[in-house]
């Protein structure tokens, strides 16, 4: 994988086929708080009310096509300094390092774009052993 | 000073608890790790156990023959997703620190609450990695320590590391 192929960037309403496709997989939405996507509206819907809008939730993307997102999100009052990291990846994907380079990029830009962030946390579900292993390989502490 | 034990009892707050109330609550040795800022009068006494403590879910005064040294406080979190977890805080009077009564009181608080709220699955305690006195309290008490969480929150202006104690319904002793 030439990693100069893959971006992170903010989403777009023409995103959607390409989000449709790995968000309506239930393997990739598994360990994810929200819904696997079932149809083009609900994509539409999904990304105008969710995506776009958040201050950092960016668009994985492979030769600029959307493949996945990452999501920082700082809680609110004192609890700026901390934010909850989430990501996915679709499946056609995994294995490459994709997910740690893009980490590695997004962690980054987070704390430069949010002030006063100090700590960036990701829960991860123990049966989820595949993102046990991205984060720890990003230099995430257990 | 000789602490019977036996004498600790749980009961909600009242308004005429206020002057012992300040006495705890407008020390700062009992409010340094505690989110409250100290209190100053007895009026801020009266208004905190009025606002505050009479509200509360689960607020009880620790009292030694009926007379409040303490509190603990269990805070269920809201929303569906969240309703499962709780946070226990407690403090006691620094006078009557080292006679066990916070350990007593909390094995009294942690079986009543998970009786009153039998949605809650899990108790966390965040303790300041400095507060060896609180950490020694939850360890006898039978919680877990499940990590530290570094830079975890701002307290009183500085940014804390704390322990992540916690305690299930399911650690609770089978009856017997």
């Amino acid at each position: 994988m030439d990693p100069s192929r893959i971006s992170l960037r903010q989403f777009h309403l023409p995103d959607v086929d390409d989000f449709l496709k790995w968000a309506s997989d239930e393997k990739v939405t598994r360990y994810l708080r929200w819904n696997t996507i079932t149809s083009r509206e609900e994509a539409l819907s999904y990304l105008q009310k969710v995506a776009i809008p958040q201050t950092y939730r960016r668009s994985i993307c492979l030769d600029d096509r959307s493949i996945g997102y990452v999501s920082i999100k700082p809680g609110s009052g004192n609890d700026k300094s901390r934010a909850r990291l989430g990501y996915a990846v679709s499946a056609e994907y995994w294995g490459q390092g994709i997910a740690t380079a893009t980490l590695n990029m997004a962690v980054a830009n987070a704390f430069t774009e949010f002030q006063g962030l100090v700590r960036v946390e990701a829960l991860v579900e123990v049966e989820n052993v595949g993102s046990q292993r991205v984060l720890e390989k990003v230099g995430f502490l257990k | 000073m000789e602490v019977d034990l036996s004498k600790i009892t749980l009961r909600p707050f009242k308004l005429e608890d206020a002057d012992d109330f300040l006495l705890f609550a407008g020390d700062d040795q009992v409010t340094n790790y505690l989110r409250w800022q100290t209190l100053s009068s007895k009026q801020e006494a009266l208004d905190h156990i009025k606002d505050v403590c009479i509200p509360h879910p689960w607020r009880r005064s620790i009292c030694i023959d009926n007379c409040s040294i303490g509190f603990i406080s269990i805070f269920p979190f809201s929303g569906e997703e969240d309703r499962f977890k709780a946070n226990i805080g407690f403090g006691v009077a620094a006078k009557y620190w080292g006679h066990g009564i916070a350990t007593k009181a909390v094995k009294m608080a942690v079986p009543q609450f998970f009786v009153d709220f039998p949605d809650v699955v899990r108790l966390e305690a965040f303790i300041d990695a400095q507060n060896l006195g609180s950490q020694r309290v939850v360890e006898k008490t039978g919680f877990q320590k499940e990590g530290m969480l570094r830079k975890y929150a701002y307290m009183k202006g500085k940014l804390r590391d704390m322990f992540i104690y916690t305690f299930l319904s399911t650690d609770l002793p089978a009856n017997p």
